[in-house]
């Protein structure tokens, strides 16, 4: 295959990371990699983002919800029983 | 003899609701309703959460019946709660603050990243470098300016943790496809943090 540049091994990041290359390109990215400390740096950011992200917006449901989900729920009955 | 519902699996718990039973209803409710708000607030945003959590149970309350145990329970529910979130965006028309868009790798003629190794590392450092409330709001902010075919396919897969092949059935696409989108989401995701990071947002 034709030699990685950090363009192409960027694109096929996403692939790389599930497993779905076939191993001589996974090989040809590794062997880029290795040489190339811009994308050693690329790489770990792009594995790092959804940890970061994840933590960031790990919102806490307001304890009054569930309360009002059942109540919803209760009315929801209700009215099919009424319709019945 | 009443099974616990705590116990039950959530195929099991659906069955039951679809016969009627409350209790197995509220106890999936119970169940997921963290999950829907997360995954709520993340597609949506905060205030609008609860209206699309209490839209997407109501969903489910009038379908369950229709749910043939075909496709995991969990995935049924994913697909209604993004839907829901969809609607919700679209009832809204309220454009994002912000557009992720142009937020990308740059590189140079010979597809050289541009960047030094260290202002590309510098989006790992995010979480150090900001304030945790400014991250949380600027992050939503960042999920709210992505295109929506990649902010699904990533809060789902990134966010949620989904293995991709519960994606692609959640959006009916192919798993390749969702594979393209997450990456193009991670690829605007990772340079706004970056941005953020470096002091130039």
């Amino acid at each position: 295959m034709k030699e990685v540049v950090c363009m192409s091994g960027v694109e096929l990041l996403m692939e790389y990371m599930e497993g779905a290359l076939a191993p001589e390109v996974r090989a040809a990215i590794e062997a880029h990699v290795a040489g190339c400390p811009r994308c050693d740096a690329f790489m770990a950011s792009y594995l790092e983002t959804p940890r970061i992200v994840r933590e960031a917006t790990r919102m806490e449901m307001p304890a009054d919800l569930e309360a009002s989900l059942l109540a919803a729920l209760r009315a929801w009955r209700e009215q099919d029983e009424k319709r019945r | 003899m009443t099974v616990r519902a705590a116990e039950s699996s959530d195929e099991d718990l659906a069955a039951r609701a679809a016969g009627g039973e409350v209790s197995a209803f509220e106890a999936l409710v119970v169940r997921y309703q963290h999950r829907v708000f997360r995954l709520a607030c993340r597609l949506t945003s905060e205030t609008d959460a609860p209206d699309v959590v209490q839209d997407t149970f109501l969903q489910v309350y009038r379908h369950v019946s229709t749910f043939r145990g075909e496709a995991q329970f969990s995935t049924w529910l994913y697909r209604i709660a993004t839907n829901a979130a969809l609607m919700h965006r679209r009832a809204r028309a309220r454009r994002p603050s912000l557009s992720l868009d142009e937020f990308l790798p740059r590189f140079d003629a010979d597809g050289q990243l541009e960047d030094t190794p260290d202002a590309l590392r510098v989006a790992c450092r995010v979480d150090e470098l900001l304030d945790r409330q400014v991250l949380a709001t600027k992050t939503l902010a960042a999920i709210d300016g992505l295109p929506n075919l990649y902010r699904e396919a990533f809060v789902l897969r990134d966010l949620e943790e989904l293995p991709t092949d519960e994606v692609a059935q959640v959006l009916g696409v192919e798993p390749a496809t969702v594979r393209q989108r997450v990456h193009r989401a991670r690829l605007m995701v990772r340079e706004y943090l970056g941005e953020l990071a470096g002091g130039r947002l």
